[in-house]
């Protein structure tokens, strides 16, 4: 058992049954048993020694010392007080008993030969045969060197210089000669295995990567789930206590004399409830500040102080913040409001000069259009033929197709006259109807007093399909149709209250609205179910009652001048063009102000415009564009309209600083018209 | 990737290669295969003259380089690529530029006579020359289309529809080059912008801008037929327009809420109508039931059905052309857009001999010749006119017509391939 912990010793005897047939070279060694230092003589006397005990006890350690016999006891390693009664003590090697030896000394005995014999310190009692060995010199001297802590060999040095055999140096000659084994030059099979099954395993997923270490200490937060509103999380709403006020010169231990108080003061103050004081304190002088005296309200005060802190109402002020980008309304992406007109389909040429003004028939089969040149055409929509060309007096300030599906009439604004054409476009059925309807005529027996002149058409004008012209006294800047096409009005540029003339057609009668002006008349409007009239002045659009005769509403646009008007085909909602390029939606229901004014256009507005069916409307520009915005009209009143701008069409050239001058839209399809100032007219869809 | 595994195949045994695969350049091109294919044949048969080839790719005309293509098309380059080859489609031969008076509105060929119909409120019968036989007038409005009844060598039977709400039916007799209203056919109350003539040539249907379709009788009679609402009309004024015995309506068709832009026969008692109110409808011409909508998104100019393919070309006031399967019950579903015009596609018309071609004519001045094969670039640009082309039509004998704003018809001879026809 000892060979397996001490250093190499080639044929060492792991026991010690056979000590005398080997040499037992000097050395240390573990003792299992006692786990203490064990020491093997330089004779081969193997014993444990403690450092403290001192004891032999090896089994054998006895005869090798003294008797000359081999009275080895056999019982082996087993406690000797098993043998306490018996007289013998063990077996020798032939099986015969060893007898104790015989103890009878008494104590005296023992003592006298403590004190006779000389060799009493140096004998010992071998627990095993029980006999008595007396240590001899080198015994002694061995011992008192393990109780001196050092080695039991006399002749070891335990310091002497360390030869290092494995250095990091290479030798010239190897440790070993012994030749590189197969299996350091060949491809392991077993690593390979290991390998593919890991790689294996990898592929499938089954080895994840190691997660990255988290560097971040987790501590638990204890506050985490705290409500901030509880009472104890208050504290995180930490209101700072308000400020003392800071002494002033009064409460200086060497007041200014203005503040200390006279005596009547002095009295006052103390008759003073304790509340109604002005100072809770009497400034006083004192010679130098070592002269001050306690004060003797501090605690009291302190406490004060205290309860007023504990009692004072707080309460947290919350600031709203609001970004202010979502107070801008979200609005859909034109993208998802289609159909509107996104690109020039036709362009209509003809004109020589500036198209003014353009119409469309209700069918949607047929557009007019007038020009400065003198002349109206009229052009299939679908193809962009001319079908008809009308030369006139004079320059086309405005024309408009009668609204009602059933009548083929078209008023056109030349000069002094307005003038009711018949293209004979068509249903023939319809443009004799209208014919017809116009000659069913029958002048009223007494002539009534009227602003203007109607007259029958002469047959060359009958020709061109003119039938009727109504000579006004100043030139008509304007004329509209309403709804039901039988009225219609014109504006006249005029300063007075001649400015808007209603006419019926069926009774060739026309009047004057107006007892007086309100300013300059841009443009009058039909509503196009209700009995509304809208006139737009420079900065007002006012609407009249015609059944009730009475002004209902007065509509600022804060614009500084109004060019043109459309209303919304509802009825509730009106857009207005002004020359300082602004564009105002009102909503009748909302307010007289408008719901929105669009800065779009870079130039005047000339000409806006809506759409019957879809929810377009459209701006006409000097700048040389159209633009088209989706105006939604929501039928829940309590929802406003969406405006979103959708498409800049662009095309017209600019001529004489002159872009689009009328912008018009289809009746059932969501195409645009435009007319600009460099003669052409152009569909966008 | 410098090579590309592909395996080559055709319809037409004469240009047949064999069937092995070919590694070709990746950036080839349809020149660079067609010589390639021209070697191989060249190698086989001494007496091989060079030809042209075009490529399909996955049934998609090659027009990039190969590997774009493919690319383009999602095809893996790994495997071999199925490429097929047809003799390649010659050009249009620009034949005839038939001079009008003013825009021509409608255009029908047969293999004798051309017959157009202008503003000018006339029709007219041309030879295939380009010698003016006839000309009709007796509208009063402008002509907006016209088409061709019957032939026989002796008299042919003839319609013209015009803005002035009615159609006539003439008879011209070729003999004496004498041209006879036969039929007023009134009804509609407005322009009637179409008319198609059914595969019997007894009847005939007509649309019109009042939102109506109409059928009416081609057999020429002698009875007048009875006119309801002649009442509120002027006596002497009737009398004075009566051109040939009033025909009225056999069935009108009413649907559609807008007006009807084109009609057309695509069986025997089906009627295909395209209109402004967005929709494409179907009609039992015999029971006059609505039979299925086809529903877009833009106002349709114009339509075309090839029973070749079983399938419908419309113009619409965009710049695509789109192919739809009228027999789809699930209804609107666009098969195919081919889109290159710049401009409202006016007109579109089929080939009555290719399954896969028809010709476009649009706003922006071009016709245009498509194969559905190849969906991104048009076959060939006819690029004469130098107004809008409002009509375009493509006659059995290989004959493309086109009339337009500028006043004039272009023919175009366009050689149908015999051995690709055959396949």
């Amino acid at each position: 058992s000892a060979g397996s912990r001490s250093p190499p010793r080639p044929g060492a005897p792991a026991r010690p049954q056979q000590p005398l047939s080997v040499p037992w070279p000097a050395g240390r060694v573990d003792c299992p048993s006692l786990s203490c230092p064990a020491f093997v003589s330089p004779s081969g006397t193997q014993g444990c020694i403690c450092v403290e005990l001192c004891v032999l006890h090896h089994p054998h350690a006895a005869f090798l010392s003294t008797l000359p016999q081999d009275i080895r006891n056999t019982v082996g390693n087993i406690p000797m007080e098993w043998y306490q009664d018996f007289p013998h003590i063990g077996y020798d090697l032939e099986g015969k008993k060893i007898y104790k030896p015989i103890r009878n000394k008494d104590e005296l005995d023992k003592f006298l030969e403590k004190m006779e014999n000389p060799d009493y310190w140096r004998t010992v009692q071998d627990k095993m045969t029980g006999a008595d060995i007396k240590l001899t010199d080198e015994q002694v001297d061995l011992v008192h060197r393990l109780q001196k802590g050092q080695f039991g060999d006399v002749h070891f040095d335990p310091y002497e210089p360390a030869i290092d055999f494995f250095s990091h140096e290479v030798m010239i000659h190897p440790v070993t000669n012994r030749p590189a084994d197969k299996r350091s030059f060949i491809p392991s099979l077993i690593e390979k295995e290991k390998v593919s099954k890991l790689v294996h395993a990898i592929k499938m997923g089954w080895i994840k990567p190691r997660k990255p270490k988290e560097d971040t200490p987790t501590y638990y937060d204890l506050w985490a789930h705290e409500d901030p509103n509880s009472i104890l999380g208050r504290h995180k709403m930490h209101v700072p206590a308000p400020k003392m006020k800071l002494p002033g010169h009064e409460e200086s231990y060497n007041p200014p004399p203005e503040y200390l108080p006279s005596e009547e003061e002095k009295l006052a103050w103390e008759q003073q409830e304790p509340a109604e004081r002005k100072l809770n304190f009497v400034p006083r002088q004192y010679r130098c500040l070592r002269a001050v005296p306690a004060y003797s309200r501090f605690i009291h005060e302190r406490f004060e102080r205290c309860l007023d802190l504990y009692l004072c109402p707080r309460q947290r002020k919350m600031r709203v913040n609001v970004d202010p980008e979502d107070l801008i309304p979200k609005l859909p992406k034109p993208r998802d409001l289609q159909p509107f007109p996104t690109t020039q389909a036709l362009v209509y040429r003809g004109h020589s000069s500036l198209v003014r003004c353009l119409s469309i028939c209700p069918g949607g089969q047929w557009l007019v259009s007038g020009s400065d040149d003198c002349t109206v055409r009229f052009w299939e929509v679908s193809t962009a033929r001319c079908m008809k060309t009308l030369p006139l007096a004079g320059v086309v300030k405005s024309i408009s197709w009668n609204p009602n599906p059933t009548i083929c009439l078209v008023a056109i604004a030349v000069e002094q006259s307005v003038l009711l054409v018949n293209p004979s476009l068509g249903d023939k059925l319809l443009y004799g109807a209208t014919d017809q309807l116009l000659e069913s005529y029958v002048a009223p027996e007494e002539e009534r007093v009227q602003p203007v002149q109607w007259v029958a058409a002469t047959t060359e004008e009958h020709g061109k399909g003119i039938r009727l012209v109504v000579q006004h006294s100043r030139p008509v800047k304007q004329v509209t149709w309403h709804g039901k096409g039988d009225y219609f009005a014109s504006v006249l540029a005029d300063n007075s209250n001649m400015q808007v003339l209603i006419h019926q057609t069926s009774k060739r009668w026309s009047q004057n609205p107006f007892r007086k002006s309100k300013g300059l008349v841009q443009c009058v409007l039909f509503h196009p179910i209700r009995p509304y009239f809208f006139v737009a002045t420079q900065r007002y659009v006012r609407v009249y009652n015609l059944l009730k005769q009475e002004l209902t509403k007065k509509l600022m646009t804060n614009c500084k001048w109004v060019s043109s008007m459309a209303i919304h085909p509802g009825g509730d909602n009106i857009i207005c063009g002004s020359y300082d390029s602004k564009l105002a939606w009102f909503d009748l229901d909302l307010s007289t102000r408008p719901y929105q004014l669009l800065r779009h256009h870079k130039k005047a507005l000339r000409s806006v415009a809506f759409h019957k069916h879809y929810p377009l409307f459209a701006s006409g520009s000097d700048d040389g564009s159209v633009i088209v915005c989706h105006g939604m009209v929501y039928n829940d009143l309590l929802q406003n309209p969406l405006l979103v701008p959708v498409k800049v069409l662009k095309g017209h050239a600019l001529t004489w600083d002159l872009g689009v001058l009328d912008v018009l839209f289809h009746p059932t399809q969501p195409w645009v018209f435009s007319s600009g100032a460099d003669g052409t007219v152009r569909l966008f869809t | 990737m410098a090579q590309l595994p592909a395996r080559f195949r055709t319809e037409s045994q004469r240009y047949a290669v064999e069937d092995v695969p070919f590694s070709v350049p990746a950036a080839s091109e349809v020149a660079d295969l067609s010589n390639l294919i021209n070697k191989l044949l060249a190698a086989r048969d001494e007496e091989h003259k060079h030809v042209e080839f075009d490529f399909l790719v996955n049934g998609q005309f090659l027009r990039v380089p190969l590997v774009a293509h493919m690319e383009m098309e999602n095809i893996p380059t790994e495997e071999v690529v199925e490429i097929e080859y047809v003799e390649k489609y010659m050009a249009p031969q620009p034949e005839e530029c038939i001079f009008h008076d003013d825009w021509i509105s409608s255009v029908q060929a047969t293999e004798e006579w051309i017959l157009t119909g202008s503003y000018d409120q006339t029709a007219r019968i041309w030879s295939l020359e380009g010698k003016s036989v006839m000309t009709i007038a007796g509208h009063t409005e402008v002509v907006k289309d016209v088409a061709w009844v019957k032939q026989d060598s002796l008299s042919c039977l003839l319609l013209s529809a015009s803005m002035d709400q009615t159609i006539l039916l003439w008879e011209w007799n070729v003999e004496r080059n004498k041209v006879k209203a036969l039929h007023c056919c009134r009804g509609h109350a407005g322009s009637v912008d179409s008319i198609a003539v059914d595969c019997t040539r007894t009847r005939f249907c007509s649309g019109s801008w009042d939102k109506m379709l109409k059928i009416w009788s081609a057999v020429p009679t002698d009875e007048e037929d009875e006119m309801e609402e002649a009442a509120n009309r002027p006596r002497k004024k009737q009398k004075t327009e009566q051109l040939g015995l009033t025909r009225t309506p056999l069935t009108t068709l009413s649907g559609h809420t807008e007006a009807i832009s084109s009609v057309l026969w695509s069986d025997t008692e089906e009627i295909c109508s395209a209109s402004w109110d967005h929709t494409i409808k179907l009609w039992d011409a015999e029971t006059g039931g609505l039979k299925s909508t086809l529903t877009g998104n833009k106002v349709f100019n114009s339509v075309s059905y090839s029973p070749l393919c079983r399938r419908l070309a419309s113009g619409s006031t965009d710049r695509h052309i789109r192919l739809w399967d009228p027999r789809s019950r699930d209804g609107s579903l666009v098969l195919l857009s081919l889109t290159s015009h710049t401009g409202w596609v006016t007109s579109v018309k089929w080939s009555p001999t290719h399954e896969h071609q028809l010709i476009s004519g649009s706003l922006d001045n071009i016709v245009k010749l498509w194969d559905t094969r190849s969906c991104k670039a048009p076959l060939y640009d006819l690029a004469a006119h130098e107004d809008k082309v409002l009509c375009v039509d493509w006659t059995e004998a290989g004959l493309l017509l086109s009339g337009g704003a500028d006043n004039k018809l272009y023919c175009y001879k366009y050689p149908a391939i015999a051995s690709d026809v055959g396949a």
